[in-house]
């Protein structure tokens, strides 16, 4: 699904990943934890796209090169972020703005366009499951939700456009209980065989909820350390300066 | 500009009195000339070298006189009355919907050539705001005359169409239009344009509203269906105790526009708000000017004016807001927020409030910027492309101003239009 090979990445000359490396199969779900500042969003950016940032190396997504290709696409051929900071747009409705996504998406995976009420009928059977308001789709996106509105807004996108590889940065964080809940049933019921997920989080708390098959601790902008899922546990009693991996 | 007022004369014979006034005017004006630069009210829109630049050969409309038009041009699936000017010509009105008692309407060629009647509307010759609207004295020939009786309320919205054929071709037109509601009346009023082929021309139309006593009076303004055409519309308004004005511009259509709008607050508990969109690209130049006047207690007046500009296109905003000195316990708002998108187009706002009372609310804003690139990678990580990314930024960044109408029926409409024009536009 994924191969990332000898990745190094630097803003403004300053080095945040260093021949960072990590293959992730179809199906499977990769935990990625590491002290503050050690480059766990940065590798989310870059692999979905975003601009100004100085890349060497090669990332490789379902066979092809992943590097190349713009945001757009990427998005188009099922890879998904679910962002840190959900961004307040003013003015555009959320569901207009999923709707164009997903039909964006349709349509180049060859599908059918949804009609309005077909896309109705869609969102009512997924904020169902969800446990999520679906009034929140009537206002604008993400404009005056609450923290844990947005990270639920995140998931219910994800799960709308069933992408192939997603990735969470830090979805967990400032989120209550029953939120931590919604999001990892959300992430638990799009398991399956060919999906594979990358989750990016500070905390061994929401592993709990989702059962990684790997843990990665980050630090100095490589892979310290990779463990199974008890790997977490084990950081979280300790933490990261005792195990050997600091900034 | 060609002028050759004789012929005008015999064509629209009048009155002594209006005529002396015609003359006088069109001293006025040959003297003047068009606005430029050098007048302060016309700062950013140096409107004798736009015209110069691009209609070269203006003249007065002559005696071939044509009405067509065609009947796709019509709005359909919404109901309404209507007055139809082609060129400028009062052609026909249709009050369907309405009480025909309560209404009287006239083409104001028949006010102009009726000694009684123009008493009613002398007095608004007397304006001397620049020397298009002197011109506009000097050559004005048709328009609207339209009176409401006390305690009428419109059933149906009123559409006012301005059409334009090709014989409007490179035509100066100076239109009039007078439209009085009596205590209690209400109407909902849209004016809406639409020109055929692309065809050149400058429209010079002055308009006159009166509002009594808790009178209402919505007017939205339609532009998007213009491409080629030359406007000028001075609107001027006197609104009375506890009346409401609202006014609502869709300012995206024709290669130039310039809408000046003065309110006058004269009694007390009116108030008046003037909301709109302005969403240009190509070469479009469009500005708007209002001016509030509140000239007594306890009125209230708010602005919000949204834009966008792409391409080389231009836009200005000028906001006043005037407090006399007795007007106490004024509320006065005023917001623009635009967005400029391109390297060559620009936009200017010019926000003023000059206040002499001194128990007042006033508040005024202005920001222009560009779209925050965090947004466009956030949409396009969803799978839109950076043109539908830019298209859906603009899109709920103006639709702010479409949801200010508070006719759900009209706002629908003009939303419809609004996406028509956005969904033809390259971003």
């Amino acid at each position: 699904m994924l191969n990332i090979k000898n990745l190094s990445v630097s803003i403004d000359g300053k080095k945040i990943l260093e021949r960072f490396d990590l293959k992730i199969k179809p199906g499977e779900v990769h935990a990625i934890m590491g002290p503050n500042g050690s480059g766990k969003s940065t590798l989310a950016n870059v692999l979905t796209g975003k601009n100004g940032y100085e890349i060497e190396g090669q990332v490789f997504y379902q066979g092809k090169d992943l590097l190349n290709l713009p945001i757009e696409e990427r998005a188009q051929k099922g890879l998904f972020m679910a962002f840190q900071y959900p961004l307040e747009i003013a003015g555009v409705n959320t569901n207009n703005f999923l709707k164009t996504s997903l039909n964006t998406i349709r349509k180049v995976r060859g599908q059918k366009e949804l009609d309005s009420l077909d896309f109705l009928k869609l969102i009512k059977t997924k904020t169902k499951k969800l446990k999520i308001d679906e009034k929140i789709l009537n206002r604008q996106l993400n404009v005056g939700f609450s923290g844990g509105e947005k990270k639920k807004n995140e998931i219910l996108q994800m799960t709308i456009l069933e992408p192939k590889l997603a990735i969470l940065d830090e979805t967990d964080s400032g989120l209550d209980i029953d939120a931590l809940r919604i999001v990892s049933d959300g992430v638990n019921a799009l398991r399956n065989k060919e999906r594979s997920f990358l989750i990016i989080t500070h905390y061994q708390r929401l592993l709990d909820y989702i059962r990684p098959d790997f843990v990665h601790v980050l630090a100095d902008g490589k892979i310290a350390k990779t463990g199974c899922g008890e790997l977490a546990l084990e950081l979280e009693e300790i933490g990261y300066e005792e195990m050997g991996v600091s900034k | 500009m060609i002028l050759n007022f004789d012929e005008f004369q015999k064509i629209n014979q009048a009155e002594n009195e209006l005529n002396n006034i015609r003359i006088k005017n069109l001293n006025i004006f040959k003297k003047k000339g068009f606005p430029s630069k050098r007048e302060e009210d016309w700062k950013y829109t140096d409107l004798k070298t736009i015209l110069f630049n691009n209609i070269n050969k203006l003249e007065i409309p002559n005696n071939k006189k044509t009405s067509q038009y065609n009947d796709e041009w019509l709005l359909k699936n919404f109901q309404h009355n209507q007055i139809i000017l082609v060129n400028g010509d009062f052609v026909s009105s249709n009050f369907s919907f309405e009480d025909k008692e309560k209404i009287k309407i006239k083409p104001l060629k028949m006010v102009l050539n009726d000694k009684k009647d123009f008493e009613k509307i002398k007095d608004c010759f007397n304006d001397k705001k620049s020397s298009l609207t002197s011109l506009n004295h000097a050559l004005v020939n048709d328009g609207i005359f339209l009176e409401i009786e006390e305690n009428y309320s419109f059933n149906k919205p009123l559409i006012i169409y301005n059409f334009f054929n090709k014989f409007s071709e490179n035509k100066i037109i100076n239109n009039k239009n007078f439209i009085s509601l009596e205590k209690n009346s209400k109407l909902n009023l849209l004016e809406y344009y639409k020109a055929e082929d692309s065809i050149k021309y400058f429209n010079n139309t002055v308009h006159n509203y009166s509002i009594q006593e808790n009178a209402i009076l919505k007017k939205f303004s339609i532009d998007s269906n213009l491409d080629n055409s030359y406007n000028y519309h001075l609107t001027n308004v006197k609104s009375y105790s506890n009346s409401i004005f609202e006014n609502f511009l869709l300012s995206c259509g024709s290669n130039f526009i310039k809408n000046e709008i003065h309110c006058d607050l004269l009694e007390s508990f009116s108030s008046c708000f003037m909301n709109g969109l302005i969403f240009l690209s190509n070469h479009q130049h469009h500005e708007l000017k209002t001016n509030i006047n509140h000239r007594s207690e306890h009125c209230k007046s708010s602005q919000l004016v949204k834009s966008v500009l792409l391409d080389m296109s231009n836009a200005t905003y000028q906001g006043k807001i005037y407090v006399e000195k007795n007007a106490q316990k004024t509320d006065g708002y005023q917001l623009s927020k635009a967005l400029v998108l391109s390297k060559n187009s620009a936009f200017n706002s010019k926000p003023e409030l000059e206040i002499y009372a001194d128990d007042v609310k006033c508040s005024h804003g202005s920001t222009t910027g560009n779209i925050d690139q965090n947004f466009i990678f956030y949409l396009m990580s969803r799978g839109l492309s950076k043109e539908q990314a830019n298209k859906i930024l603009v899109e709920g960044f103006l639709n702010e101003a479409i949801e200010t109408i508070t006719e759900t029926n009209i706002q629908s409409l003009i939303s419809k239009l609004f996406i028509d024009k956005i969904n033809k536009t390259k971003f």
